[in-house]
């Protein structure tokens, strides 16, 4: 998810992804914002996003992450892992509707 | 910067963003904050699981464990300074080893590119030997696409005299590009050009640093000067630096002069080793390969008799320790086999004190460690044991060794000084204490951790009794201790009766009470045979007036050390095909045989009257008697010595057999005695003495009644006397020249023993160790064998028994691994086969009895158990 927010907004801090996270999925998934930066660390260590120091909206050090050429690949990687399983679980419920 | 205070900054970040987020939503600062706070959730958390990514973690478990691990083996000194002392044993031996073979083998030389420098070797069916003659010094150095820095180099030793004191100084004759070849460091002046290495150059000498200091005070105005070398003045043009690697050489070289070899020179008969630098981009097998057609080639054109010769290159360090490196693997296995037993026996006690444990294990499961977890605690365990028994190992091994070290082994210098502890030693002990802690950890980590939660926490401790499985795991442990402690207990055994013999060996002469040194005669007024026949019968005249001396002589080599072998002819008799026989040569002044005491079998022999002039005479020994005149009678027979060898040996005329004296082992203790052939000092051809003189300084040889504490330093003067002031080298005794020459022996049967003697304590200690913890754990059991009526001897006899059995399955399994392995033994042994029958009786008895000593001391105990507290046990 983190992955898809860098992708389509470019380069954000921790707040603006916890935002976009926050709008793209209309407040249905409530999480500790916190566990944000958890995620980050991650995909950090698996070179998949890279960062640089920036200036926060309110003129505050932040860093800016932003996902890397890995990270896109592993990102659509992962979209069509999804689709495939939402395409099955989409199925199953085809089937489960009649009765 | 800091990452944690970064990360700190970074949260900051967000949660003030989020709190200015709720303020324009309209809360007070204070609600902004609190509401911020909830929706970030746990700051401390998130801080954590960054720490736990960086893997710093890891390390602090770390830390936990071996502190843990110090705690508990602390709690438990008993086993602790079992295990510590049985690993400070096993690894301290390897340590010992390894930094021999790490000072002798594996240091590099301390010369550019010193991989890429190889020794030219002689080869033949029978081995290699670096000795080179000059024109096959030349044929190598026109390789100039496989080779660069081709050169030639000898030790001879001459006198230097003049200034305060006249010395022998061990003196290199090399060719000029051999100090590019090694880097020699200038620290003056400058090497050899290279037209002073050319027939009849310049007199000019390089001095060593050492020499430079002890004789001139360091002082810079010696270049220039003139020093006399073997009576001929050399110019000093440079003094080489003090680091020069000079270890390849034996004796250390004190000043190097140019060795002036003719480049067109047939002459085969002097000697040089030659060494070179592979070109870049030769390997040493196409060197090899090379070298073969190089070798027909060179046999063509210089008519070389042996067919089968041919030319090797080794590199330089593999050719200096050729002779050392099997005894040093064999040494170095033996020490891997003690090891082994060692970690067998920590194994044990570790597995004997994890059943102890058990509850302690299952408890720390309980509250939710992994087995993982719990794996990684025992090993650290171990690897603290081990790290501790590498330190102490380290300071037994490498300081225990140096004791040891007096031998003549290439490269380990004076007292094995060579021996120090560096990267590769502090590497070694590092990886092998790791090894064995885990090699020894391992096995009772993984039974420790696979225990049964509910079982082991419902049953009480007492009886948490060990399961077969670990028995079993424990008994096999035990059985291959005694296995190895017996391969190696045959292996010292034979080594102690290889030594035995050398010395009840019979040298053919007396050693006791023969005092011996040596003086350096080249380039002397002495080098005429009328000279130095006038000066042997002054010295032999003046040692012979000193108190207490029955005897006196002189002759060309001290026996045990060198020997010359001459090919020769018997007067009268047809040649056969194969080329002549050859024969040891000995020359000596008259009471040679007296001195040392070798019997006259027959005829006579030498006197005063076998002078240059008188009829030319040889003597010879029972061995040449026996091999070349089994039937005719030797003294009617006439030799002509040396013939074809060199001209020089050509004006040596036929010599009448004179007489027949005893066998001698000169040639070594081990070896048998060979033909030999005595001819008096006073009939050499003039020729023959001064290369005889070039190669080694003559011996003199003295027999007293007994030694008074003078005799040495008159000895000393007489001979300086006598020759007008020329020195002579430090007076040793026979026995001490015989002790010198097994000392390889000794020294291989000395580490061999201490190995056996550890292997065998480590593996009574393992018996041991295994009864005493069988019988405790069967307590109970013993007790209500003795309430029902056994008797203490059933008990004990049980007891000893079940470890006789264990003892004689593993002393079984010895023998027949040692029966094949011996076989490897059989270069280092003399006079003992190495399936030895005496060796292959004593050693399992041996053990035998030492396993039932071991078991003894617990079957007793087990009688002493009293049935009532035994059943009251829990």
């Amino acid at each position: 998810m983190i992955l898809k927010a860098l992708d389509s907004m470019g380069s954000m801090h921790g707040y603006g992804i916890a935002r976009r996270i926050e709008q793209i999925s209309e407040d249905v998934l409530k999480l500790n914002e916190g566990t944000v930066y958890a995620s980050l660390l991650r995909l950090g260590q698996k070179t998949w996003i890279s960062w640089e120091w920036g200036v926060s909206e309110n003129n505050r050090k932040a860093k800016f992450y932003s996902i890397t050429k890995a990270g896109r690949k592993q990102l659509a990687r992962e979209t069509e892992d999804w689709e495939r399983i939402s395409g099955v679980v989409t199925r199953m419920l085809r089937f489960a509707r009649p009765q | 910067m800091n990452r944690e205070k970064e990360f700190d900054d970074e949260l900051e970040t967000h949660l003030s963003l989020l709190i200015e987020k709720f303020t324009r939503q309209g809360m007070t600062p204070e609600d902004a904050f609190h509401a911020a706070r909830r929706q970030f959730g746990g700051i401390t958390q998130v801080k954590q699981q960054r720490r736990d990514s960086t893997g710093f973690t890891q390390f602090g478990i770390f830390a936990n464990d071996v502190g843990h691990a110090i705690r508990m083996l602390w709690k438990a000194p008993g086993f602790t300074v079992m295990a510590v002392a049985a690993l400070t044993l096993g690894i301290g031996v390897n340590i010992a080893i390894f930094s021999v073979i790490n000072a002798v083998i594996l240091r590099p030389l301390k010369a550019p590119d010193a991989e890429r420098i190889v020794r030219f070797l002689n080869t033949n069916s029978y081995g290699s030997s670096p000795i080179a003659s000059f024109p096959q010094f030349n044929a190598w150095s026109r390789q100039t696409t496989l080779f660069e820095d081709v050169s030639a180099h000898r030790i001879d030793t001459v006198n230097l005299t003049g200034g305060l004191y006249p010395e022998q100084v061990p003196l290199a004759r090399v060719s000029a590009k051999f100090f590019r070849l090694f880097g020699a460091p200038v620290a003056l002046g400058r090497t050899f050009n290279p037209d002073e290495d050319v027939p009849a150059g310049a007199k000019v000498v390089v001095l060593s640093y050492e020499l430079w200091a002890r004789r001139f005070g360091r002082d810079p105005k010696v270049l220039g000067t003139s020093l006399v070398l073997g009576s001929e003045p050399h110019t000093v043009i440079g003094v080489l630096g003090p680091g020069f690697d000079t270890e390849q050489f034996d004796p250390l070289p004190e000043a190097w002069v140019p060795f002036q070899i003719d480049p067109h020179t047939n002459e085969r008969g002097s000697f040089c080793a030659v060494s070179g630098r592979l070109k870049p981009g030769v390997t040493l097998a196409t060197a090899n390969a090379e070298l073969r057609s190089i070798a027909n080639e060179y046999r063509r054109t210089l008519l070389s008799p042996n067919p089968r010769a041919t030319f090797t290159v080794q590199p330089v360090r593999d050719a200096m320790v050729s002779e050392v490196r099997p005894a040093l693997l064999l040494l170095a296995a033996a020490v891997g086999l003690v090891l082994v037993i060692a970690c067998a026996n920590v194994a044990n006690l570790m597995l004997a004190r994890a059943t102890g444990r058990k509850r302690e294990i299952a408890i720390r499961a309980a509250v939710g460690a992994s087995r993982g977890r719990i794996l990684r605690q025992l090993l650290t365990e171990g690897l603290v044991l081990s790290l501790v028994g590498g330190a102490l190992g380290l300071a037994v091994g490498m300081f225990g060794i140096r004791g040891l070290l007096a031998v003549h082994i290439p490269r380990i210098g004076e007292n094995g000084a060579g021996v120090n502890l560096d990267g590769r030693v502090m590497a070694f002990t590092v990886l092998i204490s790791l090894a064995t802690g885990i090699l020894f950890g391992l096995v009772p980590a993984l039974q420790a951790s696979r225990t049964d939660l509910t079982d082991t926490l419902k049953e009480t401790s007492s009886r948490s009794g060990s399961g077969l499985h670990q028995t079993r795991a424990r008994a096999l442990f035990v059985m291959s201790e005694m296995a190895l402690a017996l391969v190696l207990l045959v292996g010292a055994a034979l080594l102690i009766r290889t030594y035995t013999a050398l010395r009840a060996v019979n040298p053919g002469f007396e050693t006791s009470n023969v005092l011996a040194t040596q003086m350096s005669l080249t380039a002397t007024r002495f080098e005429k045979t009328a000279a130095m026949g006038q000066l042997v019968r002054d010295g032999v005249e003046r040692l012979r007036a000193l108190p207490g001396v029955t005897a006196a002589s002189s002759a060309c080599c001290i026996p045990l050390e060198t020997v010359w072998q001459l090919p020769f002819f018997i007067g009268g008799r047809p040649q056969n095909g194969s080329g002549p026989p050859f024969a040891g040569w000995t020359f000596i002044a008259p009471e040679y045989f007296d001195t040392f005491k070798i019997p006259v079998v027959r005829g006579r022999a030498f006197l005063e009257s076998d002078r240059a002039g008188a009829p030319a005479v040889v003597i010879i020994n029972q061995a040449m008697a026996q091999r070349f005149w089994p039937q005719g009678d030797p003294l009617s027979d006439r030799l002509i010595i040396g013939r074809g060898i060199r001209p020089e040996y050509e004006r040596d005329g036929p010599r009448q057999i004179v007489g027949i004296v005893g066998d001698v082992r000169d040639t070594g203790l081990s070896s048998r005695p060979r033909p030999a052939m005595y001819v008096p000092i006073a009939q050499l051809p003039d020729d023959v003495n001064v290369i005889n003189l070039r190669l080694l300084p003559i011996a003199w040889f003295v027999r007293v009644r007994s030694e008074h504490p003078s005799t040495r330093s008159s000895i000393e003067s007489e001979l300086r006397e006598a020759s007008g002031g020329l020195p002579v080298t430090r007076i040793r005794s026979m026995e001490e020249v015989e002790g010198q020459s097994t000392a390889r022996s000794r020294f291989e049967m000395t580490l061999m023993t201490i190995f056996g003697c550890s292997a065998v304590l480590l593996a009574a200690i393992g018996i041991y160790g295994l009864m005493a913890f069988a019988v405790e754990q069967r307590t109970q059991e013993i007790g209500i064998r003795l309430a029902l009526g056994a008797g203490p001897s059933a008990v004990r006899n049980m007891v000893i028994r079940q470890a006789m059995r264990l003892a004689l399955a593993g002393v079984a399994a010895g023998i027949t691994a040692a029966f094949g392995l011996t076989r490897l033994l059989s270069s280092f042994l003399f006079e003992v086969r190495p399936r030895d029958p005496v060796v292959f009786i004593a050693s399992p008895i041996l053990l035998v009895v030492i396993a039932l000593l071991a078991a003894w001391v617990p079957a007793r105990r087990a009688t002493r158990v009293d049935p009532v507290n035994a059943l009251r046990w829990e």
